[in-house]
């Protein structure tokens, strides 16, 4: 298992190096930069020799692989360098934004499950009758709802109309985070709830099944202990997906509610073309999804013994 | 498991408890609190922060009533003395600026010429912009009399001291914390108690020297999304907001609850041609262009009237703005007929006009992070099409190569032209500075900027700031579309904070919550 970990991690360096390159190598391709966003586009004009000393300071007016070359050697010794933006140290930048974003994956994750489970094996047991059209109908409207039009809808009903909480976060965390859950939860939950549905119906329909019927073991009994431990695996799949996808920030719902994650500093820093933060963010997904996935791989071999982590012997 | 299933129903009914206790302006103590929600403020903005000596933070010093210049702006962006009192150009190169009395930062420290010398000294070591523009050789303080002497004649150095780097701080007292989280001891109205890049908390200054100070607590929000601006205005959690998107006016719009209130700015949307474009050197088709676009239609329909139709460079507030000058308006068959004139016909029946069998098209670069111009593009896209100009629109934050490259037949850019009440800075930046993109040459043009850079008279840097406007546009060398109409929604019961034609003062003193 050790062995195993210790492999997985080291796949992280040439990841690591591949897409920050690539990363690095787009947003020039993009045009633009920091300096020019911050003079140029304020509109307000600025003696040539201050652009060039700002840019010369930011090492922009290296070539590009001499700037790619120094911000990696800066990282590989911990230093991610500074916002050209703020001048802040990106590390410090970044990490303040981290809980923020954990709490909305984490609150958003619990609720999907809470929602999603119970339905999801509510519409398979009541399989093509009306709950199940029901359940299907409103998963159908959840999977087609955009983002940021359910955050509206959400905003009008419960808190323009209702005034029950906030539009953007406040002090109190547990008003300001309950409209950005539910928006995220909607559409997760619809997708979920369509999945426990269809894979509660395939186990349902296998002998096992119908043998533990015929032995007169009770519904819920059959529903939790079998038949929910068989379709974990798909479940668990999908949610590591959906956790890696979160914790790299949620850009429309943090920008919405003002929810001060990484996301939305992400969007900030390629508006103004902040390259150390878009470095420190693109660096921050691939280690959350070798991560999630890694972890996710060690579930599966807990869950079903049957699957082999690849570093195991066949 | 029943337990279980309360506990958790009891957790959501807190939540929602304490969810239900709406957002108050007056608290318990009857203490006033005002909060007030902007896209104007934050990193993406250059302006987080307090510190006038960095970027543009000194906007928020300003903007929030923390720091005072020693002159500002009045609603004709004329400049009138505020932490000064009076000032006299002793010779060309010699301004004695004298202070007011009996003002004190918040630290405490009484703002003398000693006070403000040792401010405006770390101000142009720092800064990036000040040197340049004060061009300050060294300064003298005697009391309350404050000596400044520059490296040349500096007529706008008066001017330039009103900008919002030019907010007096204690440097004594010094800079707290960095960039975004900066904060400063001013003169102003308020005190900020915690300052970070997306809020600042604000206290009143009991000492104010301008008098009482109405509300006591104001707590400025940075909003990134216009939607949920308008969302927070309405469910109360803010009463006051700068930035609203012109399609959520309608809301607030004759609507009893609220308040509106606006002002043309300097901020122009204006075009420049490429004088090296063989298509754009011939006037008739740059006439044509500008006749081809209704800029009231812009305006007041597509910009739901937050935007005035420009003239010249400046807004009508400036004495030698909108009405002081003339250009063509929009005239559709006058467009037509100057196109003719110059042998662009639609020959082929294609709905655009063709010369020697090329088409009229034209390159329409402009940028996207104001949302104007896009639409601007996309309008003129639509409208430039009915007298047979097909244009190809670049908008692209790289927008800058494209220019400088001279890649374009037309750009788009918009500019605050007179940022500091004074007519020069457009002239010597854009017609004949380093953003003359379209290299557009006039002797006489020259000469007059010339002029200008050395007139010390008001009265008769205005009549220059026309003349010259009156060339450029004789000329089609550039042409304005419209002036920003900048405006400030609040709920109904808050009085004494409007927009200002400089876009710097909204947190004042005369701010109250009635």
């Amino acid at each position: 298992m050790g062995k195993y970990i210790l492999k997985r991690l080291l796949q992280l360096i040439p990841i690591l190096i591949g897409i920050t390159f690539l990363s690095f190598a787009m947003m020039r391709l993009a045009g633009g930069d920091a300096v020019t966003y911050m003079y140029e586009n304020a509109g307000v004009n600025v003696p040539q020799e201050v652009i060039d000393q700002a840019k010369a300071e930011y090492g922009l007016d290296q070539p590009f692989l001499v700037q790619y070359a120094r911000w990696f050697a800066g990282m590989a010794t911990g230093d991610m360098g500074k916002s050209y933006v703020s001048k802040r140290d990106v590390y410090e930048t970044f990490v303040p934004k981290l809980p923020a974003t954990i709490q909305l994956t984490a609150s958003s994750v619990i609720l999907t499950i809470l929602l999603a489970v119970p339905l999801g094996i509510l519409s398979a047991v009541k399989h093509n009758r009306w709950t199940d059209y029901l359940i299907r109908f409103l998963s159908f409207i959840g999977n087609s709802m955009p983002n940021f039009f359910a955050a509206m809808v959400l905003m009008y009903f419960f808190s323009i109309r209702l005034g029950w909480f906030p539009v953007v976060a406040n002090d109190n965390l547990g008003q300001s985070i309950v409209l950005p859950t539910l928006t995220l939860a909607v559409s997760m939950a619809s997708k979920y709830t369509r999945q426990v549905r269809a894979t509660v119906l395939e186990e349902l329909n296998k002998d096992y099944v119908a043998g533990a019927r015929a032995r007169g073991v009770r519904g819920h009994i059959i529903i939790w202990k079998s038949v929910m431990k068989s379709s974990m695996l798909t479940i668990i799949t999908l949610l590591a997906l959906s956790i890696g996808s979160l914790l790299g920030g949620t850009t429309i719902i943090e920008t919405i509610f003002m929810w001060d994650g990484v996301g939305k500093m992400a969007v900030d820093a390629i508006t103004m073309r902040d390259y150390p933060i878009i470095q420190a963010y693109v660096a921050w997904m691939a280690v959350i999804y070798v991560a999630v996935n890694l972890i996710t791989d060690i579930i599966y071999h807990y869950l079903d013994p049957r699957v082999k982590l690849g570093g195991d012997a066949a | 498991m029943k337990k279980k299933i309360t506990a958790v129903l009891m957790s959501c009914a807190m939540i929602c408890g304490t969810a239900a206790a709406p957002g108050v302006s007056v608290s318990a103590a009857e203490e006033k609190t005002f909060v007030y929600g902007t896209v104007g403020y934050g990193e993406a903005q250059g302006d987080a922060g307090l510190n006038p000596h960095d970027n543009y933070s000194g906007w928020s010093a300003l903007r929030y009533g923390v720091g005072e210049t020693l002159f500002k702006y009045n609603d004709n962006m004329e400049i009138e003395p505020w932490l000064a009192t009076d000032y006299e150009f002793v010779d060309d190169t010699t301004v004695k600026i004298t202070l007011r009395d009996g003002v004190r930062f918040s630290s405490g420290r009484t703002m003398d010429a000693q006070a403000v010398k040792e401010c405006f000294e770390h101000l142009i070591e720092v800064h990036d912009r000040a040197p340049y523009d004060l061009l300050i050789d060294h300064m003298e303080a005697e009391g309350n009399i404050l000596t400044i002497v520059t490296e040349e004649p500096c007529p706008a150095i008066i001017n330039y001291l009103g900008d919002p780097y030019g907010a007096v701080i204690d440097m004594e007292a010094g800079i707290e914390g960095e960039a975004g989280y900066a904060n400063v001891s001013g003169t102003g109205p308020y005190i900020a108690e915690e300052v970070t890049p997306t809020e600042i908390h604000l206290v009143k200054n009991e000492n104010y020297w301008g008098g009482e100070v109405n509300v006591d607590n104001v707590i400025v929000k940075s909003f990134s999304d216009a939607g949920s601006l308008a969302a927070a205005l309405q469910t109360g959690d803010i009463q006051g907001t700068y930035g609203l998107q012109y399609d959520n006016y309608p809301l607030f719009e004759n609507n009893p609850e609220y308040a509106i209130s606006s002002v043309p700015t300097s901020r122009c949307f204006f075009g420049q041609f490429n004088m090296d474009s063989e298509i754009v050197q011939d006037i008739n088709v740059r006439k044509a262009i500008e006749m081809g676009i209704d800029r009231e239609q812009f305006c007041n329909v597509l910009a739901y009237g937050r935007c005035i139709p420009a003239v010249g460079a400046f807004p009508g507030s400036f004495s030698y703005g909108n009405e002081a000058v003339t250009a063509p308006g929009y005239d559709p068959e006058g467009a037509k007929a100057l196109l003719e004139e110059s042998g662009w016909t639609d020959t082929d029946g294609d709905g655009y006009v063709d010369k020697d069998g090329r088409k009229l098209t034209i390159n329409w670069l402009t940028y996207p992070n104001r949302l104007e111009q896009p639409l601007l593009a996309i309008y003129a896209q639509e409208t430039l099409k009915n007298i047979g100009i097909d244009v190809q629109i670049n908008n692209t934050p790289d927008h800058m190569t494209y220019a400088e490259n001279g890649e374009f037949d037309l750009y788009i850019s918009s500019a605050t032209t007179a940022p500091t009440g004074d007519p020069e800075y457009f002239f010597t930046s854009t017609v004949a500075g380093a953003k003359n993109y379209g290299n557009y040459q006039n002797e006489e043009v020259s000469g007059l900027v010339e002029t200008l850079h050395k007139t010390f008279d008001q009265e008769e840097r205005g009549e220059l700031a026309v003349e010259l406007q009156q060339k450029i546009l004789d000329d089609a060398s550039f042409f304005f579309v419209a002036h920003l109409n900048m405006g400030i929604v609040t709920k109904a019961n808050v009085t004494g904070i409007n927009p200002h034609p400089c876009d710097y003062y909204e947190i004042t003193a005369e701010l109250n919550i009635e």
